[in-house]
């Protein structure tokens, strides 16, 4: 019993420290896409919150469980679908930033072997300011239900 | 007896059947007299005059032809992509299954299209790696792909366009390419066009507006 409401408190603290981590800034709808077999790039996506009052910019991510993970952004531009790289995601004041399939996302090499549905990525995002966040993302097959 | 027939609401019944018994009637010895009005479409562009195409020669992902014989006899939804692509191919594919299976749920049970994915990439996507790929998304969907001057003759026909675009950090280049799903009518002809962003309601219901119009044409 005792054991029991230790653990509770423990997942408890975890959930609070996570929410007001980084000062001002959280994450949450994480999830890595399931990789169909033979695809060679992935994708993940995730909202960024800023709920400080001076604007935050994500620079960088990284997982150990990729060689490296890009900052992209899809964008249809006269019917034509187009894929770039960006240096950078600034999200206002009080906002958010979604990264969701066919706008802005996170790109990274399939590693081997490929995460499969069940598997919990860690990802960690560097701040301009020095700031980092942790998240876990769990794979998804696209079309399920969050 | 008597009692109900005083009732208006019984009376006018009397003078609505035989006006919808003459209507029923009119439109069933009229249909061709006048053309069945163009469906009524959500998203989907229908060509004026569906456009027939000249033949193309692509391999599917079983290593057979995919040339424009294939595409008769049935609807068939072609997208072009490749599978380097993370986000918005993966997204579409996984559109045209759920797309399908809604389909399959719809009590009138209409006719499935072909759902076909092009690469336009074929110096990385080889028909074995489609073979992998593709039917992750569905098991009824294909794969094809060809040479460079093959996919070119087709896409140039039903305005899709795509280039190589710029190297990513590893080297690896980028495919800019149309986000348009096509529609072929059972007669090989190029017959209406879906415009990004997709969604599998719209496409499914658009594709039925579209399957009942081209039967009501034909009747
Ligand atoms: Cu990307």
């Amino acid at each position: 019993m005792r054991l029991h409401t230790r653990g509770l408190l423990a997942a408890v603290l975890l959930l609070i420290t996570r929410a007001v981590d980084a000062a001002g800034l959280h994450v949450d709808g994480a999830w890595v896409r399931e990789a169909p077999p033979g695809a060679a790039m992935l994708a993940a996506y995730l909202v960024v919150h800023n709920d400080g009052d001076r604007p935050r910019t994500l620079v960088s991510v990284d997982s150990p469980r990729f060689d490296f993970v890009m900052l992209h952004r899809s964008r249809v531009v006269d019917g034509v679908a187009h894929m770039e790289h960006v240096e950078q995601i600034t999200i206002a004041p009080a906002g958010r930033v979604a990264l969701q399939p066919g706008g802005y996302h996170l790109m990274m090499p399939a590693p081997e072997p490929p995460p499969r549905v069940g598997e919990r990525i860690p990802l960690r995002l560097h701040f301009q300011d020095g700031e980092t966040l942790q998240v876990e993302a769990p794979v998804r097959r696209a079309g399920d239900a969050p | 007896m008597h009692g109900h027939r005083r009732q208006a609401g019984r009376s006018e019944i009397w003078w609505i059947i035989p006006g919808v018994v003459i209507a029923a009637l009119a439109w069933h010895f009229y249909p061709v007299s006048e053309p069945a009005a163009p469906p009524t479409l959500q998203k989907a562009t229908l060509l004026p005059q569906p456009r027939a195409i000249a033949d193309f020669h692509l391999v599917d992902h079983h290593g057979r032809t995919l040339n424009l014989a294939r595409l008769r006899g049935h609807w068939s939804l072609l997208f072009f992509g490749y599978t380097h692509c993370p986000d918005v191919c993966p997204t579409t594919l996984q559109t045209l299954a759920t797309t399908l299976k809604r389909l399959d749920a719809v009590p009138t049970k209409p006719e499935l299209p072909q759902v076909i994915f092009i690469s336009v990439d074929p110096d990385r996507d080889t028909p074995e790696r489609l073979a992998a790929y593709v039917p992750y998304f569905d098991t009824r969907m294909l794969g094809a792909t060809g040479k460079h001057q093959e996919l070119e003759h087709l896409a140039r026909q039903v305005g899709i366009v795509y280039a190589r675009s710029r190297a990513g950090k590893d080297g690896n280049y980028l495919v800019d390419h149309s986000a348009a799903i096509v529609l072929f009518d059972p007669d090989g002809r190029l017959h209406a066009v879906f415009g990004a962003p997709h969604d599998p309601a719209t496409l499914a219901a658009d594709l039925q507006a579209i399957q009942r119009h081209y039967q009501d044409t034909r009747r």
